[in-house]
């Protein structure tokens, strides 16, 4: 079943990068900065992010803006795929009523689109880390591991969610309260030591927790990731994927009758 | 040869829930705001069908009867509930026209876009995008953005990207109806050249004519079972006569409707106070003396109804009641027919008929009868008169009503004639 959708997707292929070239060029076609603000949006986020937090927080962490700016650009992009990536197939209704072509391609796409969207903001966190002063190591390396398992991660999430929003539009609004919450319960924006040990225990089963503390190991800290960590990571987004494909591969076929 | 099916079609039936009110968010399935309850309604019943290699299949039959629902379950956008359809070859459907056309990239830009919804892959398009544009007869415009293009220019860019994926399976939808005549003809020798070069063409259509032209095989479907197949001209030949005795039938429904509710309505003092006279024409339409009066003229058909739509070949009744106002020496009686535009077709009265009327009843009713009415397809109008033996109009009523007329003859003008052509 996996093995025929993979199969399918692969013969599509040229589907999936004319729709995310689409989307990342017409993000910001037509605007006078064009794709520069691809660069811009996250440079200004950095900016205000490090001014307002460290005020509000009161915490003496070393760096804050990197600290938090090598955590927040994965969290948006995990969390911008899962959010769009579950109204796509409802989004792309047209598309779905009218032409065969693997349904798929729609949520995939869409992570496809924010991962890119990632790469391209690599560009503004490795000369922050640079800039101040942060020292980088062969651990950078891991950098396309930590990510693969967050693509993974997302997309199983994003299979899920958009099949059943078909059906469930309450979806939409249950997926925004639910990052709202996932967003503090994940050390982005402020370290996990502020929890006490009880609560950092039980939030250390967020999958995105390891997830995150990859990405500040490997860019800030130069060091490897917790590997038993990132691979319970790892485990429940395979799980998920595997629950999402099922899911997809069953609710699909009456896509264009429920929409 | 079963390698030769490219089609196959096995016991299909699809249902499609018609819910009266559908719950879409989780308050409203636990409250039960919205009922749940739906009736199914059948698109597809129980069809089997093989296509061969080759075929041009057209599908036939008025709205609803499933041969959409057919075609979107040969190209997989929909699933059949029961049976079974498998699909050997590479299909493009022209059903979707433009999918994923994006307003502000170019039209090269979207012929990729739109070329790998199809599945093509980049190598695949790169080949094909020349002759796509020079088939669009965009030229230089396909360098501008799509939100720029007329709706024309848009359906030839949608249409030469469909019909240019070069297809084993080809589905067509209603859509031959893009661009002017010239691009139509085009389209029309495109798909003359897939047929040539082997591929299966799978066509819905209501233009009977093109269908006859092209197809090898008519399906015609009613209420998602197939009702008739074979030769093309001669299913459409029955599907014709069908589709004619419906519209004589839907018009009889609608005029006796129509006259019931106009004689309720004249029960209601108010609204029928204004009209006490039940025939009200202007003056260049109605004129005479009205010594004589038409109380009213009807159109009956061959099973005694009063009709204002007639199917040719079956006898025909026209009447008409009259009123004798102040007697006279002699009356004629007359009935005539005329065309939408008001060229007179035929006209008879009974002093040509041979009969002297010198003494009548004061309120009666003339009769014209018909054996075997043989005017065309087309819409007509009927005229009434009654004249003295001066042929001074007494009450001349010019076009009384309108009726149209289905005939099964293809033939093109007002009348058939009875023929048969000969060649030596």
């Amino acid at each position: 079943m996996i093995l025929h959708m993979f199969k399918e997707i692969i013969s599509y292929r040229q589907m999936l990068i004319s729709i995310v070239r689409r989307d990342l060029r017409s993000r910001y076609k037509g605007s006078f900065l064009g794709f520069l603000w691809t660069f811009i949006n996250p440079l200004l986020q950095l900016i205000v992010y490090s001014i307002v937090f460290p005020y509000l927080l009161r915490m003496n962490q070393e760096n804050y803006p990197m600290f938090l700016f090598v955590a927040l650009l994965p969290w948006i992009f995990f969390v911008t795929s899962v959010q769009s990536a579950t109204t796509s197939i409802v989004g792309g209704a047209n598309l779905v009523k009218k032409i065969y072509f693997p349904r798929v391609i729609l949520p995939l796409s869409v992570v496809c689109t924010n991962l890119m969207n990632y790469i391209y903001g690599l560009v503004i966190v490795f000369s922050a880390l640079l800039l101040t002063g942060v020292h980088l190591t062969l651990n950078v390396l891991w950098l396309p591991v930590v990510l693969l398992t967050l693509f993974l991660f997302a997309l199983g999430l994003a299979l899920n969610l958009s099949a059943l929003y078909v059906r469930f539009r309450d979806l939409e609004h249950i997926v925004g309260v639910v990052t709202f919450v996932w967003f503090y319960v994940t050390p982005i924006v402020f370290p996990i030591t502020i929890f006490p040990q009880k609560m950092a225990d039980i939030i250390g089963y967020n999958p995105m927790v390891p997830i995150i503390n990859s990405f500040r190991n490997i860019l800030l800290y130069g060091k490897q990731p917790e590997w038993g960590a990132l691979m319970y990571s790892l485990v429940v987004g395979i799980i998920l994927l595997t629950i999402g494909t099922w899911v997809f591969r069953k609710s699909e076929k009456t896509f264009a009758e429920d929409l | 040869m079963s390698e030769q099916t490219v089609i196959s079609i096995k016991n299909v039936s699809k249902a499609f829930k018609i819910y009266r009110d559908k719950p879409l968010t989780i308050k409203e399935k636990f409250l039960k705001l919205r009922s749940n309850e739906y009736s199914n309604f059948y698109a597809l019943n129980d069809v089997s069908l093989d296509i061969k290699k080759g075929e041009t299949v057209g599908l036939i039959g008025h709205n609803g009867c499933g041969k959409s629902t057919l075609l979107k379950l040969i190209t997989k956008i929909l699933y059949p509930d029961s049976g079974e359809i498998e699909v050997n070859g590479r299909i493009s459907s022209l059903i979707e026209l433009g999918a994923g056309f994006h307003p502000d990239f170019t039209g090269r830009e979207n012929i990729y876009i739109n070329a790998s919804i199809f599945g093509l892959s980049r190598k695949e398009i790169d080949g094909k995008v020349d002759e796509i544009i020079r088939f669009s007869e965009l030229g230089d415009f396909i360098e501008n953005p799509v939100r720029t293009y007329s709706s024309g220019m848009y359906m030839r860019l949608a249409f030469s990207v469909a019909i240019n994926v070069n297809p084993e399976i080809l589905l067509i939808d209603e859509i031959l109806s893009v661009g002017d005549a010239n691009f139509q003809k085009k389209c029309y020798d495109k798909i003359e050249g897939f047929k040539n070069n082997g591929a299966t063409i799978v066509i819905v259509a209501h233009d009977l004519g093109t269908l006859e032209k092209i197809c090898d095989r008519v399906i015609w479907m009613n209420a998602g079972k197939i009702v008739e197949q074979g030769d093309a001209d001669r299913v459409i030949d029955l599907y014709t006569q069908h589709m004619n005795k419906k519209f004589v039938e839907q018009t009889q429904k609608e005029y006796i409707n129509g006259t019931m509710k106009q004689a309720s309505g004249d029960e209601n003092p108010q609204i029928a106070a204004p009209k006490q006279s039940e025939l009200e024409f202007s003056e260049d339409i109605r004129w005479g003396s009205k010594e004589v009066e038409i109380i009213e003229a009807r159109i009956i058909n061959r099973n005694g109804e009063s009709t204002n739509a007639i199917s040719a070949g079956e006898p025909v009744t026209i009447e008409i009641d009259y009123k004798v106002n102040k007697p006279q020496k002699e009356y004629i009686f007359g009935v005539g027919f005329y065309t939408s535009e008001r060229v007179l077709i035929y006209g008879n009265n009974t002093e040509i008929g041979k009969l002297k009327l010198r003494s009548i009843q004061p309120r009666g009713t003339v009769k014209f009868q018909i054996d075997e009415c043989n005017l065309l397809s087309g819409h007509y109008k009927l005229n009434v008169a009654v004249v003295d033996g001066d042929h001074r109009a007494l009450d001349f009523i010019k076009y009384y009503m309108d009726f149209s007329v289905v005939s099964n003859d293809k033939a093109v003008g007002v009348l058939s004639i009875k023929h048969h052509w000969e060649v030596d």
